[in-house]
């Protein structure tokens, strides 16, 4: 009578967690104050405002910069999965399948560590347990004595096996991006799949994700064709289901041969408008990346505001926490290697 | 018959209304803990909040003790 099964999920309870902890988030001043910091004053600060219990636990095992960034990534972690158990019904599904994108992060950790070298406490310092596995599952994965083993494993645990034609074009080519760019698409896929677009919110947040992987597709693209690749070779790596960029568009900026060039294509895309700037004044692709940002950032605001009762807020939410934690480990990492801090300004996105 | 009717009337108006409050209330409530299990600080902005629907209750209380002392005088078989 009241729509209270458990598979409606805790709206009203879990937005108004993540507009408290959204209140706590450090403010655009925070970071000009940190600039002007040292790493031991930056860790103290971060340590006052939100980030006090992993500064505390880690204190003893790591310093400087290693301290700050791994402080922020357990920080992040606990508080993602911390929101995942609180959530309930359909809004923890859609939580959990966009959390999968840990999920895909860490394995990328551990494939990229693995084929650098690295020890496993080397890699487990830059993983992020804050999707679907935990911390014990990755350990297990990381023991697994081949690449191939590991995959498996992780289809097994995800209840998706990678498929084999991945697995074997992997071992040909010994090429890493094979995996990488299986995993983006096999993550939004499922995530798409896990919204039931029967109402306006619901729909407004399947829009705002295909909207995140035409931002990712032109990412790709951008980078893609600043490394000389063009046509086919960038379109093997364009994610399905975006909303703006569809095959046709992702062929003829692939095919494009500048940026320029790419101009007129690029026009009609809805946020054109706010990476305009950035394409004609420079040919740095870190101003064109921080500008799609800012406006993904920006529109999941925006939707928060118009839906307060759905998944839209809880989003809003990470990828604010997300951000918060990527600025302070680039003011973190810029001070540390001697950066000047007008270029560590320019890399935030505030 | 007449008091027996102005007797269900009473609590038609307690009763509909004090599960307008309670549907009111659901989301509030949720809302309220969810916004103290963050910040403690919040629990008397919480409290005000969660009380508001009540007053709807109490316009049911008043309809209904007007129904139950004030109509019956009203009507001359009461």
């Amino acid at each position: 009578m009241f729509g209270r099964k458990g598979k409606k999920g805790n709206y009203a309870y879990l937005v108004a967690r993540v507009k408290a902890k959204k209140a706590g988030l450090l403010k655009e001043d925070a970071y000009s104050k940190m600039l002007m910091m040292s790493l031991p004053e930056i860790s103290r600060f971060i340590s006052e405002s939100g980030y006090q219990k992993e500064i505390t636990e880690l204190t003893g095992r790591y310093d400087g910069v290693d301290l700050i960034e791994h402080a922020t990534y357990v920080n992040m972690a606990r508080l993602f999965r911390g929101i995942l158990e609180a959530s309930q019904g359909e809004l923890h599904e859609m939580i959990a399948a966009d959390l999968g994108r840990w999920d895909s992060w860490n394995l990328k950790v551990i494939l990229r560590g693995r084929s650098f070298g690295l020890s496993v406490d080397g890699i487990k310092e830059d993983l992020v347990p804050a999707g679907e596995l935990d911390l014990a599952q990755l350990e297990k994965l990381m023991a697994c004595e081949t690449d191939e083993d590991l995959l498996t494993m992780f289809g097994r645990m995800q209840g998706a096996p990678v498929p084999q034609d991945v697995l074997s074009r992997y071992k040909e080519e010994n090429n890493l991006a094979v995996i990488e760019d299986y995993l983006d698409k096999c993550f939004y896929e499922k995530l798409l799949l896990s919204i039931d677009p029967s109402s306006r919110p619901k729909r407004l947040y399947q829009d705002f994700i295909r909207n995140e992987i035409d931002i990712t597709n032109l990412e790709t693209i951008l980078k893609l064709k600043k490394e000389g690749i063009s046509g086919e070779d960038v379109l093997q790596f364009v994610i399905p289901g975006g909303k703006q960029i569809d095959r046709k568009l992702a062929t003829q900026l692939a095919n494009a041969e500048s940026l320029s060039a790419m101009a007129n294509d690029l026009a009609q895309l809805d946020f054109y408008e706010e990476i305009k700037p950035a394409l004609e004044n420079t040919d740095s692709l870190r101003e064109i990346v921080a500008a799609l940002t800012k406006y993904h950032n920006e529109q999941a605001k925006t939707f928060s505001h118009l839906y307060p009762l759905s998944v839209i807020p809880v989003v809003d939410f990470m990828i604010h926490k997300e951000n918060e934690v990527n600025n302070i480990r680039i003011i973190a990492r810029g001070l540390d290697s001697g950066l000047d801090r007008e270029v560590i300004k320019g890399l935030l996105v505030v | 018959m007449d008091v027996g009717l102005i007797a269900i009337g009473a609590g038609i108006a307690v009763g509909l209304t004090g599960l307008g409050a309670g549907w009111a209330e659901k989301d509030v409530g949720a809302a309220a803990v969810g916004a103290i299990t963050e910040d403690v600080s919040l629990f008397g902005k919480a409290m005000v909040l969660m009380v508001l629907p009540e007053t709807i209750v109490i316009f049911g209380l008043v309809v209904a003790i007007l129904a139950a002392f004030v109509l019956p005088g009203y009507i001359p078989s009461a």
